[in-house]
């Protein structure tokens, strides 16, 4: 315990005489926490979009007026012995009609219109929901064949695809280049890290031979270089989640208008918060490790 | 036959055909044996390049023998590890001609740091450095720092901190190299009174009054090797 005390005191020391130094460390490390927070949001918030959009997605299947209904419940059968659809429901042409006059009840023309045909011109609809949205091609494909070509009249998921596609494209690129970021922050740290250590010991070669010849065993000359690392980890993983969370007090509201689900990035920090933030550190404080083992490598010799 | 046995336990440095090579064309000792016993006064001396400072080197492991076997009492240190090379310092006080102490620290804070690094607790130290101080007359210069002091009272606390550890083995290379006739003969005197209490001295000196008022042990390198080695001797090159 008094050892650590005293190699703790002495990173204290080293850190404070590098002080320009030293900031500068943290202050990389904060760059690269802050862009790899940036990935993992944008990732959550991703995946919570295309969540919500799967939930809206679904195929329509309209049938011609004429289709019957032995015919649209042989259809309905068949596509539920589909494994990867999840939910079917159809409504028959009368459904339709009165769905259909429900949402234009205050649209005399609409409703006079259809007085005037005096016949239900629509036919039964078949909402078809999957587990994946890119399960839909299979159904409709499974649909487009000349046998219902009669039967079915339309049917309706392209714009959802493209939608889906457009965001994962979207989102891929923007992980590409935050990754891009982090790496590239990660490098920096690096040889920063390695900088300021390899300066740190430069400064105290006159104390460090003269713990040498006093008989200092490794972990005095050595153990201040850990310590900094893990200083410079926590507190630029502290600095950063005091940003972090004054950044989400700023999205979140922005965030609760796209998504009224009531999702909230803070809630997802909260609720994930050994998790997200226990990942960052250790990458970080092996990052600085490695770093510094590498820095004491070349120029200390115990 | 017994008294050759008792003259091996009683020696305190044991060399053995030392050499290091460091290429073909730089060989810092060659063939070197020497045993020195526990309790004794020795000078080294040499011009400069005679290997005099390689010898120390090897003495506290920062350099390795390429030929050869030392011994410190009986602890062969020829392949030691890592680990012990610690251990092995704390036995063997060191003492330079710069003083190598440390600009940003009292004279107590000075002679607290080689007990700090090696993990004393702080209730001795606060027991052993005011003692130390004593030993070489600073008890008064404690909280002085060491541009405050003259050459001879830095050092006097390079030698408090030296007996730190309570070494058997005092190693001063050519502690009076920067100092006048007065305060050489006072860090010669303290050595004396060191070497009085039991702890072997080794002493690494140009300073041929020295030696010659020391007579004492003089082992005599050239070239690596040891040309002469006088009991009482005088210094001759």
């Amino acid at each position: 315990m008094i050892s650590f005390e005293r190699v703790a005191k002495f990173a204290f020391q080293d850190i404070v005489r590098n002080f320009g130094l030293s900031f500068m460390t943290v202050l990389i490390l904060i760059l690269m926490l802050l862009s790899v927070n940036t990935l993992w949001s944008v990732k959550v918030i991703t995946n919570e979009a295309i969540g919500l959009i799967k939930e809206q997605v679904n195929v329509s299947i309209y049938f011609a007026a004429n289709a019957g209904d032995k015919n649209v419940s042989e259809i309905e059968k068949y596509v539920r012995a589909f494994p990867e659809v999840i939910n079917v429901q159809t409504q028959s042409a009368e459904e339709v009609l009165n769905s259909f006059k429900q949402r234009h009840a205050l649209s005399k023309d609409v409703l006079g219109a259809l007085d005037e045909l005096n016949t239900n011109p629509f036919g039964p609809t078949m909402v078809i929901k999957t587990r994946e949205p890119q399960d839909y091609k299979k159904i409709i494909q499974a649909l487009s064949v000349p046998e219902y070509k009669d039967i079915i009249e339309a049917k309706s998921f392209d714009e959802h695809e493209s939608a889906i596609e457009r965001i994962q494209t979207m989102t891929n690129r923007t992980e590409s280049v935050v990754a891009g970021l982090v790496l590239l922050f990660a490098a920096i740290s690096f040889l920063i890290v390695f900088n300021t250590v390899r300066t740190a010991i430069h400064t105290q070669k006159t104390e460090i031979s003269i713990k040498r010849l006093v008989g200092a065993s490794s972990w005095f000359i050595r153990g201040p270089y850990w310590v900094e690392s893990l200083i410079f980890s926590v507190v630029s993983l502290s600095a950063t989640i005091a940003i972090i969370y004054t950044t989400l007090r700023f999205i979140d509201p922005y965030l609760s208008v796209v998504f009224p689900s009531g999702f909230s990035l803070t809630n997802y920090y909260n609720s994930h918060i050994l998790y997200v933030f226990g990942i960052q550190f250790l990458s970080v404080l092996v990052l600085t490790v490695i770093s510094s083992s590498l820095a004491m490598r070349r120029q200390l010799k115990v | 036959m017994f008294i050759l046995f008792y003259d091996i336990m009683l020696f305190m440095i044991t060399i053995e055909g030392v050499s290091k090579i460091y290429s073909t064309s730089s060989v810092a000792l060659r063939d070197v044996s020497l045993h020195i016993k526990a309790g004794e006064f020795v000078s080294v001396i040499g011009q400069s390049g005679s290997g005099k400072t390689t010898l120390t080197k090897l003495l506290i492991a920062e350099e390795n023998a390429t030929k050869g076997k030392i011994k410190i009492g009986d602890w062969e240190i020829t392949d030691i590890k890592a680990n012990e090379i610690p251990f092995l310092r704390r036995q063997i006080g060191m003492i330079f001609q710069d003083y190598k102490l440390l600009p940003q620290k009292t004279v107590f804070e000075n002679v607290a740091f080689a007990l700090e690094v090696s993990g004393e607790r702080n209730k001795r130290i606060t027991h052993v450095v005011p003692q130390l101080l004593e030993i070489v007359g600073l008890s008064d210069r404690g909280n002085r720092y060491p541009y405050q002091l003259s050459g001879g009272e830095q050092q006097r606390v390079a030698i408090a901190r030296s007996l730190a550890h309570r070494p058997k083995i005092i190693v001063a290379d050519e502690p009076t190299g920067n100092l006048d006739t007065i305060n050489t003969e006072e860090i010669i005197q303290i050595l004396k009174k060191i070497n009085e209490f039991g702890t072997t001295i080794l002493l690494l000196t140009h300073n041929r009054e020295v030696v010659n008022t020391l007579r004492r042990r003089v082992i005599t390198l050239h070239g690596g090797q040891v040309v002469l080695d006088q009991e009482a001797g005088k210094y001759i090159l």
